[in-house]
């Protein structure tokens, strides 16, 4: 039995649609414990996104407004902490990869230049121990010739080069938590399983815990250890991943599960 | 994948499509590509990014221009036919798109977008336009009363079969679509699969659709083309490329997917990138990649050869690769 | 992308918007009047004595010459709304067009051809072209207008172009293709109407350039040879505000002040409601 890393007691977040405010996440509760790969599974609009960036403290300001009993990273009541303070808890215990690649890396500096950033600022490295850092985690995600990678600017990389970066940029601070948010759905195929197996070791080796979002749940299957089913901005079904595939005891997790069986044959 | 005796609907002829950059070196993003689609057939071309499937899909269209080659529909050289001949043959095939938010017009209502094919080609007449549009709706299991709607009131499942009835609404007898699943989830992806197979059995239309999610070709598709780097890798039916791939690179994706029961084994990894469409490799184009590669396919260019023992109602199973040379 | 109704009611919520359109709305009323025979017609009259301080018979009292200095401010609405919608409209129209032609031909030698013009004529200093050409065509009233036509259009056109660019490479451009638009039908049909939310902007924005401008150029004697306008009285003040009276003064700018800030508050607003951006989230 892992400690738990993450505590999220009742949490919701609503949208201002004009005057009116609607509910997309509905008091959602789940616990996270150190190195385990916990998915959070559902249809686009069920609210798995507004949870994470809810937790990262990225909510649109004006727009959403969150509420929550607690989100405890550590000792630490994220719900609590003002701007300032969460962004410091950003990036160092706390840190995000998202959907596109494309557009998560400036494209004006070279990835070298991206990748030191995190060691520099929350590790208060030099640029030389930084750089050495960065590649060497680049070496560990198995990048051939890490140099000219760290050399080359973000256009010149692949879709699955660009998000392997931006997952060595997420680890790079050993952070306690990191929350993927669909992080190989642009992506190929033959690449996903590229990405998602760094993504797990990765976390293991850092005894960082995950939270995977995600639509596909072939990807539940095969990368991770506990499953959340959402729907409409409420958690159905939590279970380890054999239950939930084995015997699936809410409804749409039984639905989601035959369609998803159905197309693959 | 021409097994039938009949003369295929459509038949694509050494294509090559090539985008020039400005001021830059061309790209080619098909090259020497055939492949048949038989009168009422459902075939998917499949492929990852970069493949070329789409530029094909486009090509057959006529929406980009190509470098070389044909694309015979019903015997006759589409890439050479003046306006008018060309302006027939559009009736007869049509088009989805991937975003169907982009592609209905944002400021029309869904039966101005409608009746817009009827009116270019001359189908009907005012009273019989709207009556026809309101049928091609309730086809496409859509109420009438969305047609004084605008795309962006309408969800995403319904815009896409907003835009399948476009295409179907000027009786075409060959459906091109690009990724039209993909914008939508898995359980509206199984409705729209659904559907689409009931109007081509109603109908007997064929369709011609680019994916990159071999769940749903395998649920639709008659016969496959996979596709890599520009080139068309191996094509044959849906059922023997699945059971049997052929080809290397068509074993690793199968082998990359990975599917939604944590018993079976998890899916394995492809090393290597796709090659530059700037700099392709010499020889094979997935030698680089490929776990079977030999000393002679960092060399030459193999070439498509028809694979023996398929019955003869199936399409050919055709496949590139040295592996299979004898 | 947003329905008319959609905007409306968006407008609505918005107060300075809600202001801006009943301050614009005042004023046209004001200039209907005047078109219609029924106000400022007296603008021309020395009906009164001279440097008449405001009471009621003369509600803004009187100029140099005796004229009412109210009559001459209403009137001048209508002088400047007639210059203010004319510009509007056909410079828009201008950079719509052309702005549409060279996005969708871009790079070749049509775009080439558009954007040297625009090139050319950004290039050139506002007033003297202006001046230049009113200049040239000596005398007739139109000279004004066309010169700002010439000139106002390229913004617009750059906006459209740039919308243009993007559209095109959009699918329901393809689908349409795949029917077998022809390209005018395409651009007319499918193109145009999605760059209206930058037409009205831009057209607004005009029209607020054109008052402003036509201000200025009356100032220097090249603007309204028949007629008055508060850059005409605005001239006049210049001899009258040394001598002590304001009234010329006051109520030309003061005026002029009120319809700029009215469209002003207007044009913002409109920019707001018509974003499509605001209505995804």
């Amino acid at each position: 039995m892992s400690a738990t890393v993450l505590s999220v007691r009742k949490l919701s977040v609503f949208l201002r649609d004009g005057r009116a405010e609607q509910t997309v996440v509905d008091g959602v509760s789940f616990d996270l414990a150190a190195g385990e790969v916990l998915a959070l599974v559902g249809e686009s609009g069920c609210g798995k996104s507004k949870t994470a960036e809810a937790i990262m403290g990225l909510l649109p300001s004006g727009l959403a407004r969150l509420e929550a009993d607690e989100i405890r990273l550590g000792d630490v009541n994220l719900a609590r902490l003002g701007a300032e303070a969460m962004r410091r808890v950003r990036g160092r215990d706390l840190s995000m990869v998202f959907q596109e690649p494309m557009t998560a890396l400036d494209p004006v500096f070279r990835v070298g230049n991206q990748l030191t950033t995190p060691f520099r600022r929350h590790r208060g490295q030099s640029r030389r121990d930084a750089s050495n850092s960065a590649e060497a985690m680049l070496r560990r995600l198995g990048m051939p010739d890490p140099d000219r990678v760290m050399r080359r600017y973000p256009h010149e990389l692949s879709g699955g080069m660009r998000q392997r970066v931006l997952l060595a940029m997420a680890m790079a601070c050993r952070p306690q938590v990191l929350i993927a948010d669909e992080p190989t759905t642009a992506l190929d195929v033959t690449t996903q399983a590229q990405v998602l197996e760094d993504l797990v070791r990765l976390g293991q080796e850092a005894g960082t815990a995950v939270l995977l979002i995600t639509h596909d749940l072939g990807v539940v299957a095969h990368y991770a250890d506990r499953a959340l089913v959402m729907q409409r901005g409420r958690i159905v079904e939590e279970a380890g991943v054999g239950d939930l595939f084995r015997a699936p005891t809410h409804d749409y997790s039984r639905a989601l599960i035959a369609a998803a069986r159905g197309l693959s044959g | 994948m021409n097994g039938r005796p009949s003369a295929p609907l459509l038949s694509v002829r050494g294509l090559t499509v090539e985008f020039r950059q400005p001021g830059g070196p061309s790209l080619t993003a098909v090259r020497n590509v055939s492949l048949d689609i038989p009168a009422g057939g459902v075939v998917a071309l499949v492929g990852e990014s970069g493949s070329g499937k789409t530029s094909l899909a486009q090509a057959i269209l006529g929406l980009v221009p190509a470098a070389a080659g044909q694309v015979l529909f019903r015997g006759e050289d589409i890439l050479a036919m003046d306006r008018p001949a060309l302006q027939k043959t559009r009736r007869a095939v049509q088009a989805v798109f991937q975003d169907p938010l982009a592609s209905l017009s944002p400021r029309r209502r869904v039966l101005q977008t409608l009746l817009e094919p009827l009116e270019q080609f001359g189908i009907g007449d005012r009273g019989s336009r709207a009556r026809m549009a309101a049928e091609a709706l309730a086809e496409v299991e859509l109420d009438a009363s969305l047609l004084t709607r605008y795309p962006h009131e309408l969800s995403g499942g319904q815009r896409q079969r907003v835009a399948l009835a476009r295409a179907l609404i000027s009786g075409p007898e060959l459906v091109v679509a690009d990724e039209p699943f993909s914008s939508l989830d898995v359980s509206l992806q199984t409705r729209l699969v659904e559907l689409v197979r009931q109007i081509r059995r109603r109908r007997g239309v064929a369709f011609l659709f680019v994916s990159h999610d071999l769940a749903v070709v395998r649920r639709l598709a008659d016969s496959v083309a996979v596709f890599y780097a520009g080139r068309l890798l191996e094509s044959g039916a849906t059922r023997r490329i699945f059971a049997a791939p052929a080809h290397p690179y068509t074993r690793a994706l199968l082998a990359a997917i990975p599917v939604p029961d944590p018993g079976l084994p998890p899916p394995r990894i492809l090393s290597g990138e796709t090659p530059s469409p700037l700099t392709p490799p010499p020889g094979c184009v997935f030698h680089n990649r490929c776990p079977e590669a030999s000393e002679i396919c960092a060399r030459e260019t193999p070439e498509e050869r028809s694979l023996p023992g398929t019955p003869d109602e199936e399409p050919e199973h055709r496949v590139t690769c040295h592996l299979h040379n004898d | 992308m947003n329905g008319r109704v959609e905007t409306w009611s968006r407008l609505k919520g918005d107060p300075a918007g809600v202001a801006g359109l009943l301050i614009v709305g005042v004023f046209l009323l004001l200039a209907a009047g005047v078109w219609a025979g029924v106000l400022g017609q007296g603008w021309a009259d020395a009906s009164g004595g001279r440097w008449e301080s405001p009471g009621a018979e003369h509600w803004f009292g009187t100029n140099v010459l005796g004229q009412d200095i109210f009559e001459r401010s209403v009137y001048s609405v209508r002088t400047a709304f007639e210059i203010g919608l004319v510009v509007a409209v056909l410079s828009t129209l201008l950079g719509a067009a052309l702005g549409a032609l060279s996005g969708w031909y871009a790079r070749t030698w049509v775009d080439g051809t558009v954007m040297w013009l625009k090139g050319v004529l950004d290039a050139i200093p506002f007033y003297l072209f202006v001046a230049a050409v009113a200049y040239a065509l000596q005398g007739r009233p139109w000279a004004m207008h066309l010169a700002m036509v010439a000139t106002f259009w390229t913004t617009t056109g750059r906006l459209v172009r740039a919308e243009v660019l993007k559209l095109r490479g959009q699918d329901f451009v393809r689908a349409a293709r795949t029917i077998g638009l022809s390209d005018a039908r395409i651009l007319l049909r499918h193109v145009l109407p999605n760059t209206s939310h930058i037409l009205l902007v831009q057209g607004t924005l005009a029209l607020v350039a054109a008052i402003k401008t036509e201000v200025i150029l009356s100032f220097l004697g090249l603007g309204v040879q028949d007629g008055v306008s508060w850059g005409l009285m605005l001239a006049e003040s210049t001899q009258e505000v040394p001598a002590g009276h304001f009234a010329n003064f006051a109520a030309a700018s003061g005026m002029l002040f009120a319809l700029l800030m009215g469209f002003n508050l207007l044009a913002d607003a409109l920019q707001d409601a018509m974003d499509p951006r605001q209505a995804s989230l």
